[in-house]
């Protein structure tokens, strides 16, 4: 148990904050919903769930925004510096959440919360400053308008030195669906447009200051079950070299060499000029050093100095956006393009996706503009346009999928449910493919990344190129990666450990007796809740799939001859998920995982 | 196979045979061999001193290589090299066959080779390191055949150093031609559990990597499906498709491209990457 200096998670408390009344309350973690759904991304799926009327406009008062941590943040527990942000979301109208690194969770849950709240809308613009007990809604009107980084210094000046923040720059401040939330101002809440959320409710930035200290309710029992993680992130060649060493765009050659680099608008899937925009040339050119979030011994973000700017990033994703998806080969200009998207706050694989379709459609003559794969010129001011919804940009802010569809050509918007594939090419690997599709929150690599047993044999290597066995481990890695937003940690320690060790850390750090299978249980429920909460708002069977362009294969590279068989693995995946043929959970799923059949 | 975590780590030879390993690697090496109930630390023999006062007492043999990694030394040098690893602390060492002997037909040369470190092992066990992907098939049965006849233990396929690593067909080979009374090393390029259990599955009893820990911790893995062990694509584990002419003799690399003529799994080999 903790003694008096130290605060359990089960402990920690909701801070409800009504921006229309500006009426602050707390409330305790109620101990059912912490039991069944721990915290993080559960713990916000089940507050909106049950709160949010079907149909909202995610733009309105109505929706809500919570920020959430979990058990295992500000804790021993390696990587637990994250946040979760869960919302309703513009992009996609599903439930949505994004989370993010740095170091702003670990101060929210020292300053005794499970979770912040919004509800309703200010008039004019507030930040929210919580300085450990002490909470108040404060005027922004002296940051609206001001980028990511001018935000961060100006409200740490006003604050504490000592706070972190998590703000949304212009790009949230218009609404634009591509708008991320920024923290530390290189690390982003990127997707789902969670950042215009946050803008549409007035609301600049959270501000936190904490100083208590998070307590375990079984320390000796965590100390064992993260001296044992650490050794595992130790031992394992992902986690202790490549990622450290290079960060993300390692894997910019591996996917590229898999046939998977998204090319021109997933056109190729494998881009010429790849050497160029390597993580091994990164390190040659622009490395300046490694970022670690809070608590985390792996450190794969990058510090990078870029004429003569130090800047943050950028990840493998974000040089795929900026890069080959619009068919730009010049690694410094993908650099400053990224870091205009964090000062803009602007997730960049979304921005890259949309503008690499624009691309598209200028070349097959369906608009009309001086955009071109491979030309940077007018990229830089486009994404400014887009940030704050000037001309063109406004049209392109909505996203690949709108703008598409507005330009006549749904079909060259990569995206599903409204979000934008990131950088593999789904051909190339079926059980990817899979989990591209049954996400939902959209197209997400992270929901399940079989990237890991597809391509790079973590735990082990499975044929890429075949459907069975595959909805079995997709199901597995959707629903231990929804456990592992619950705690709040991050994706990469998937590489090294296994289900076991984060249940060992999840059951030490809360007392309760959760094993592997009890986790994984967890993880369902929210999965199930989630797709629940998208049945609400009239996603279907037909929104489970991919464009239309992965049923063709790719000609050249290394997943030629290839196209993404959904139609293949969705019925077994229903199946298997214990769902009818429409993809609706059935009443014994639902009975099975405790989670209330609405009548 | 139902085989416990357990059960696996007691097949493995926790190895470092890199020449950069500092003492502090071996000592670690020791350490996380006897956390997880390793068979064997394999180790140079410069280190077999080290790690036999570390292990003292233990379960976990120390195990030294011996001519290693080509083989190609005298025997002479090879027996006085394995009485002073024994001297120092080995239970069991890994030897290096003269493949060239081998591949010469010098039978007796290849056996004496053998029988010399044999005896100057005293009670310790022999493991005769064949360095498969530099024969062909015959050549692999003719050599486990004399390493049975010279009282060795274990029959081994490769160094790590070599051409090719372990795979399943090559052990199954192995085990088919010493029998029972042998044990079976697979050690190369193993890196996964799911390349373990097929190399168990084959025939092996025991197991040589450096990638211990992460094949022990990743079966965990194992219990939460079955997928992971889905048929890969016949080529992928077979030694034809490893072939390199770069690496290996011109009539050996050759040799391994002919069985893929008569394969009859051939119409699986087309790959697009």
């Amino acid at each position: 148990m903790s003694d008096a200096s130290t605060q359990l998670y089960s402990e920690a408390e909701l801070l409800f904050i009504s921006l229309t009344d500006r009426t602050i309350t707390r409330k305790p973690l109620p101990p059912g919903l912490y039991k069944e759904y721990l915290g993080g991304r559960g713990l916000g799926v089940k507050l909106l769930y049950d709160n949010l009327a079907p149909g909202i406009d995610p733009l309105s008062p109505d929706n809500w925004l919570v920020f959430a941590v979990g058990p295992s943040t500000a804790t021993s527990v390696p990587t637990g510096g994250r946040f979760v942000v869960i919302t309703k979301s513009p992009a996609t109208g599903t439930i949505f959440d994004s989370n993010a690194g740095g170091y702003f969770g670990a101060q929210l849950r020292r300053a005794g919360l499970a979770a912040v709240i919004f509800t309703g809308a200010s008039k004019s613009p507030v930040y929210l400053w919580i300085n450990d007990n002490q909470v108040e809604i404060r005027d922004a009107s002296k940051v609206w308008g001001k980028t990511t980084d001018i935000t961060t210094d100006l409200l740490i000046k006003e604050t504490d030195e000592k706070a972190q923040v998590a703000c949304i720059g212009p790009a949230g401040e218009n609404m634009i669906n591509l708008a991320a939330i920024v923290t530390d101002k290189h690390r982003a809440a990127g997707r789902g447009g969670v950042g215009a959320v946050m803008g549409s409710k007035n609301l600049k930035a959270v501000v936190v200051r904490g100083t208590k200290t998070p307590g375990v309710a079984q320390p000796e029992k965590l100390r064992e079950a993260v001296e044992r993680a650490r050794l595992l992130i130790k031992k394992n060649p992902v986690t202790d070299k490549s990622l450290p060493v290079y960060g993300t765009p390692v894997l910019v050659s591996v996917i590229n060499e898999a046939g998977m680099l998204p090319t021109r608008n997933f056109q190729e899937g494998r881009f010429n000029d790849a050497d160029g925009v390597s993580g091994e040339k990164l390190l040659e050119r622009f490395s300046l050093k490694p970022y670690n979030c809070f608590g985390c011994p792996i450190g794969c973000g990058r510090m990078s100095r870029v004429r003569g700017k130090d800047m943050g990033g950028p990840e493998f994703e974000s040089i795929w956006a900026l890069g080959p998806q619009c068919g730009i080969n010049n690694l410094e200009w993908i650099a400053l393009a990224n870091d205009k998207c964090n000062l803009l706050g602007i997730d960049t694989i979304s921005v890259g996706s949309t503008l690499g379709c624009a691309m598209e459609l200028v070349q097959r003559g369906k608009l009309e503009h001086s955009l071109r794969f491979g030309d940077t010129t007018g990229v830089l001011e486009m994404i400014e346009d887009i940030a704050y919804a000037r001309g063109l940009g406004a049209e392109l802010g909505k996203g690949s999928k709108v703008f598409a569809t507005n330009h006549g050509a749904p079909e060259l918007a990569m995206q599903v449910k409204g979000l934008e594939i990131p950088a593999y090419d789904p051909r190339g690997v079926q059980g990817h493919a899979l989990g591209y599709a049954t996400s939902n929150r959209g197209g997400c690599h992270l929901r399940s990344y079989m990237i890991g047993p597809e391509i790079m044999g973590s735990p082990v290597l499975v044929d890429r190129d075949i459907t069975e066995g595959k909805t079995d481990l997709v199901i597995l890695f959707q629903n231990l990666s929804a456990a592992m937003d619950c705690m709040v940690v991050c994706r990469f320690t998937n590489f090294a450990w296994t289900v076991d060790d984060y249940a060992a850390m999840v059951s030490a750090g809360t007392g309760l007796k959760i094993d592997g299978k009890e986790l994984l249980r967890i993880g369902a429920r929210i999965w199930n809740l989630e797709k629940l909460f998208n049945i609400r708002e009239g996603f279907g069977k037909s929104d489970d799939t991919l464009p239309p362009r992965f049923s063709t294969p790719l000609t050249e590279g290394g997943s030629r001859n290839r196209v993404a068989q959904i139609d293949v693995m969705l019925p077994e995946y229903y199946s298997r998920r214990g769902w009818d043929k429409e993809g609706r959970p059935t009443g014994k799923l639902l009975k099975s995982l405790n989670i209330p059949i609405e009548r | 196979m139902t085989l416990t975590v357990e059960q696996l780590a007691q097949t493995i030879d926790h190895t470092e045979l890199k020449p950069e390993a500092k003492q502090s690697k071996i000592k670690q090496l020791c350490e996380e061999a006897l956390s997880y109930n390793f068979a064997a630390v394999c180790i140079n023999p410069v280190h077999i001193e080290y790690a036999a006062q570390l292990l003292k007492g233990s379960a976990v043999k120390v195990c030294s290589v011996i001519g290693f990694p080509l083989g190609a030394t005298l025997s002479e040098v090879k027996a006085m090299e394995t009485r002073e690893v024994v001297t120092r602390g080995a239970q069991e060492v890994d030897m290096v066959i003269n493949v060239g002997a081998l591949r010469d037909e010098n039978y007796d040369l290849v056996r004496s080779d053998i029988e010399a470190v044999v005896a100057a092992s005293g009670d310790d066990l022999v493991k005769v390191i064949l360095e498969t992907g530099l024969l062909t098939d015959d050549q692999k049965k003719k050599a486990c055949l004399l390493s049975k006849e010279a009282g060795a233990d274990f029959v081994k396929t490769s160094t790590g150093f070599g051409p090719m690593g372990a795979t399943p067909y090559d052990v199954k080979l192995m085990r088919e031609t010493v029998g029972d009374s042998m044990g079976v090393k697979a050690a190369g390029g193993i890196r996964t559990f799911k390349e373990a259990l097929r190399l168990i599955d084959a025939g092996a009893n025991r197991l040589g990597t450096s990638s211990g820990i992460g094949i022990i911790e990743d079966y965990r893995w194992a219990q939460y499906s079955e997928s992971w062990m889905q048929p890969d694509k016949p080529c992928w584990t077979c030694p034809s498709r490893m072939a390199n002419i770069a690496k290996q003799p011109k009539e050996v690399y050759l040799w391994y491209k002919q069985r893929c003529l008569m394969c009859p799994n051939k119409d699986h080999n087309v790959f697009t990457e």
